[in-house]
């Protein structure tokens, strides 16, 4: 994440001792927010992730580190966390090429802009019950148009979600028709704001498109493409619903379990609540870590006013 | 005018949060059916309501299976239960939690307990005692396409009885029933996997587990269950059935290009009701003797002092009366759970006109249930994923329902 | 030069109408849905168009659920949530980006570590609190805790650290208070930001599905999601109802997209005058 905090603002002691009253009141009700409804249902998580807690039946016991060890041991909880990084690392790929490149389109003067602009946010306002039944049918082998159209193509037909080859390929081809349009839209605000002169200066310099792009609009983009990054790879991880829509039950040979499906399963589905909570324990901190490591690398990237 | 609508919202938010709550004996009932069957519990309920006057009934419908037992999990721990359930699994919340007050008023002459199938009784077991009473119960129905089954040339007047005749009549349907002219067409599927299996098992003479006293442990995995998954994988691989596309076996049979469909008995009321639809059903092949495992909702009732719980049960006691319970079946397309519910002329006038209705009430004869324990909902789900590792010749059957068999010991031991 | 812009300008309409298409066919399909008769519900492969346009599905949905209780809970619970979401975020956006106190980086790393649980986790955790709190079916509960705002927050942060500070300096040496340099330059410099957050926000709260459904009991506090829900049954045979009902559920949301993109245009203008 690239938010520059480092100090270039010009202060004095005064002007240090106003900051700080201001500043603990404007983050203030933050602060108040996140302790109530997430340190302290954290707090509760961790508790909970060293007992035996059923969802059924009163069982309260402590029972130390079980609950941790058990998931680490678990060929299924390394499946979905492989499976999980697999999803990431193609949502990431497009969330941020394909993303940025469809707003480049629709940030030029175009007639109809509005339009288009709409139409790439619908699959983001459709609701998720309306737009899976379509993608399901999509993707039957029998009678969907895609395999239609690859047996007038000539090429033969795929099993989509129905192949463990091909299950999750379908399944991030939805979250990535599905998840574009949000990512346009940062991508969009963050041109809105490349102050138009730049821009004019550049092209009555002669520049081309590509320099235009590689030398103004990515750099002055840094901030918004780090959010873009940092919250793709954060959602990511955390993804469940698309997933339980389009594959209820994890997927030929679970081949579409992934992180947060292994915390539902083993939370509600088993009804162990402490294993639930031990599991998203792990996912918490594998999150941190690939987190923290983008800021490392983010770092080398700043953004220069 | 931003600063007003802010005051607002807050005032708004503070009063809203201090409703006051109302004095008399309430009954809290919640209920995990939706659609049709939701509208017709809740007029039961208004019903109670209007002609009580001692008692209040606020009912809420509170998800599917599921998120229900999310709510109800939630809920007893926090003390806010509601007084009366309707969902599945109850006996894991009530049993569980050694709460059989049901077990100790069933006696009650009035409420008539052997007039309930012993089958559907062992659905509300936890333990083997008795601590729900079934309510919305179903079975595994085979329904078949008339049409299809007329062009291939295939006669339903005597419907094959075991599965290796019924595995003779789907190949001949698939190969000449195809009137849709579609590539996709089938003989046979169904939608719930693990049901299905389970009554095969159990018609094959396997328990699925077996219970020692508290403890319970996986049986599926001997010889017998070994010739089922191989009759399974038998319809797979000469591609009488699909591979792993149960979740689409319903739109298929609907749109006519399924000979065969295994699904849930609460399809009958809906189908009957559609006069394009030409289907029948007919009673469920076995391998050695003839059953039906149960599925379906019960009634719980939670309640937190004596005066409440007497009252639930005076309203479970209603809603379980022969007229009610029966009227309810027909209206949803569950089973009735009351011998006498036969009797009644709008079942017998079912029964007359629509032949699916017969096939599955004369199940209920047949239909049998083990007794809920805490990882059932998870042996589910280890068949499911095994009886899908069958069907892809990833392993083979002996392999597979090992390698389930342990990974169900290990969750039940914990 | 305006004959190669011309040329460009094609290439990119014909990709954009293609791409646009692709997004755009499940909204098309859902609209045309929710005119169908259940006939045309059960052919599989599904129909496009329907067989007769009937108005009736529409009267079907007020009839079978209370839609505009639903309705009137949805809008006044995620307007005020948005709402405060959107003060709290910006309020600590700007301070995190523009003020000094300590501790600001690690509430920064606290803040963004709140994201990485997902709600089916805190959702038990939670309840146990809110229920203990006595928030079970008022409106209280359903509202507060909406307001997980680290994602605006930091939104706002990547858009407000663009904000030049000689013009917070300028400000101050007029003699500006930092609350209202907050108010006179960084909210009137961040309309796109703020509009765009809006949106995000509005849409995570008009969605919202499993907290509603756990903290209310009471038909009357519910919100539309839950409604839609109750129009399903164990089988989505017939969704006609469902996609009517969906097609006037989504309308806010477009409202909100609409005052959104006003805000994208507004600003081209505003940008214009900072340099």
């Amino acid at each position: 994440m690239n938010v520059s905090l480092s100090k270039n603002r010009t202060s004095t002691h005064i002007l240090a001792r106003d900051q700080k009253r201001a500043a603990v009141v404007m983050v203030a009700p933050l602060l108040i927010t996140l302790i109530i409804l997430f340190l302290l249902p954290l707090a509760l998580v961790v508790v909970m992730s060293f007992t035996n807690w059923s969802m059924t039946t009163p069982a309260r016991n402590f029972v130390g580190f079980r609950n941790f060890l058990f998931v680490l041991n678990d060929d299924r909880f390394w499946k979905a966390l492989g499976n999980t990084i697999f999803y990431t690392v193609l949502k990431l790929v497009s969330d941020t090429t394909l993303a940025l490149g469809i707003a480049l389109l629709l940030d030029r003067k175009i007639p109809f802009r509005q339009f288009f602009r709409i139409a790439h946010f619908a699959p983001v306002v459709v609701p998720i019950t309306a737009s899976s039944l379509i993608w399901l049918w999509f993707y039957d082998p029998g009678i969907g148009p895609l395999n239609q159209l690859l047996k007038m193509l000539g090429l033969p037909a795929l099993q989509w979600l129905y192949s463990e080859k091909t299950a999750l390929l379908s399944v991030i081809l939805f979250s990535v028709w599905k998840g574009l349009g949000y990512n346009i839209i940062l991508f969009l605000a963050g041109l809105q704001s490349i102050p138009e002169s730049y821009i004019e200066a550049a092209r009555i310099d002669g520049a081309s498109e590509k320099q235009i792009f590689f030398r103004i609009k990515l750099p002055l983009l840094s901030p918004v493409t780090s959010f873009v990054i940092m919250m793709s790879i954060i959602n990511c991880f955390k993804v469940f619903t698309e997933v339980d829509v389009m594959t209820p039950n994890h997927g030929p040979l679970e081949s579409t379990l992934l992180m947060v499906s292994y915390i539902y399963d083993q939370s509600f589905t088993r009804g162990k609540m402490g294993r639930g909570a031990a599991s998203a324990l792990i996912l918490f901190v594998i999150i941190f870590v690939f987190t923290m490591l983008q800021r490392a690398f983010g770092r080398k990237n700043i953004s220069y006013d | 005018m931003k600063r007003m609508v802010l005051v607002f919202a807050a005032l708004l938010v503070l009063f809203a949060g201090l409703l006051p709550a109302s004095a008399q004996t309430k009954l809290k009932v919640w209920y995990a059916v939706s659609g049709d069957s939701g509208e017709a519990f809740k007029a039961m309920l208004e019903k109670y309501d209007a002609m009580t006057e001692d008692v209040t009934i606020e009912y809420s419908y509170s998800g599917n299976y599921a998120d229900t037992a999310t709510k109800v999990s939630a809920a007893l721990i926090s003390n806010t239960a509601p007084d009366v359930a309707l969902m599945a699994a109850g006996p894991l919340y009530t049993g569980a939690r050694n709460d059989y007050f049901i077990e100790t008023k069933i006696n009650d002459p009035d409420f008539m307990k052997d007039d309930i199938y012993p089958g559907v009784w062992d659905y509300a077991k936890y333990n083997g005692r008795i601590c729900a009473i079934p309510y919305g119960i179903s079975t595994p129905v085979m329904f078949y396409n008339k049409t299809i089954l007329e062009k291939a040339g295939i006669s339903m007047k005597n419907p094959p009885k075991t599965w290796t005749e019924f595995y003779q009549i789907a190949k001949t349907a698939q190969a000449k029933g195809n009137i849709s002219g579609s590539s996709d067409f089938w003989g046979f599927d169904v939608t719930d996997v693990a049901w299905l299996f389970k009554t095969m098992l159990y018609q094959n003479g396997n328990p699925i587990i077996k219970v020692n006293g508290a403890k319970v442990a996986p049986a599926f995995s001997d010889e017998k269950a070994i010739e089922v998954a191989a009759f399974w994988k038998k319809l797979t691989d000469e591609k009488i059935m699909a591979i792993g596309q149960h979740a689409n076996a319903e739109k298929k049979f609907l749109s006519g290009n399924l000979a065969f469909l295994v699904a849930s008995s609460t399809r009958v009321s809906r189908w009957a009701k559609d006069p394009t639809l030409q289907f029948g059903a007919i009673p469920m092949p076995y391998f050695q003797k003839p059953s039906v495992a149960l599925g379906g909702n019960v009634l719980v009732i939670f309640g937190k002092d004596q005066k409440t719980r007497e009252a639930a049960w005076k309203l479970v006691k209603y809603l379980a009366s022969k007229e009610n319970q029966t009227s309810y079946a027909l209206k949803t397309g569950y089973l009735p759970i009351r011998k006498s519910g036969l009797t009644l002329p709008e079942a017998k006038e079912a029964i007359s006109t629509n032949q699916m209705y017969a096939v599955a009430f004369d199940q209920l004869d047949i239909s049998w249930s083990y007794w809920h324990f805490e990882q059932m909902g998870t042996m589910d789900q280890i068949l499911a994923k095994i009886i899908d590792i069958i069907e892809r010749n990833v392993q083979d059957p002996k392999t597979a329902l090992n390698k389930a068999a342990a990974e169900l010991q290990a969750e039940i031991d914990g | 030069m305006k004959a190669k812009l011309h040329k460009r300008y094609i290439g990119t309409s014909v990709f954009l109408i293609m791409s646009s298409a692709v997004m755009f066919f499940p909204f098309i399909w859902m609209f045309l849905s929710a005119f169908k008769t259940p006939r045309d519900v059960y052919s599989y492969p599904p129909k496009w168009i329907p067989s007769s346009f009937q108005l009736t599905n529409f009267y079907e949905v007020f009839k079978k659920i209370p839609f505009i209780r639903f309705y009137a809970n949805s809008i006044f619970i995620a307007v005020v949530q948005t709402f405060l979401q959107i003060s709290i975020s910006a309020m600590g956006a700007f301070a995190l980006t523009k003020l000094e106190f300590p501790g600001r980086k690690k509430l920064y790393t606290f803040m963004q570590s709140s994201m990485y649980v997902p709600e089916v986790v805190t959702m038990i955790p939670l309840f146990l609190l809110a229920s203990w709190a006595g928030l079970v079916d008022t409106y209280t509960g359903l509202i507060i805790p909406g307001l997980t705002c680290a994602f605006t927050t930091i939104l706002l942060m990547s858009f407000f650290q663009t904000i030049p500070n000689e013009l917070i300096d300028a400000a101050k040496i007029d003699g500006c208070g930092y609350y209202r340099v907050f108010l006179k330059i960084i909210l009137p410099n961040s309309r796109t930001a703020i509009g765009t957050a809006s949106l995000f926000a509005f849409l995570t709260h008009w969605r919202s599905y499993m907290w509603p459904l756990i903290i209310t009991n009471n038909v009357k506090m519910r919100t539309l999601p839950i409604g839609l829900k109750y129009l399903v049954q164990e089988t989505a045979s017939e969704y006609q109802v469902l996609m009517a009902a969906s097609l006037m559920a989504i309308v806010p949301v477009l409202i909100v997209y609409m005052l959104m993109e006003k805000e994208f245009v507004q600003s081209i203008t505003l940008t214009g005058l900072k340099t």
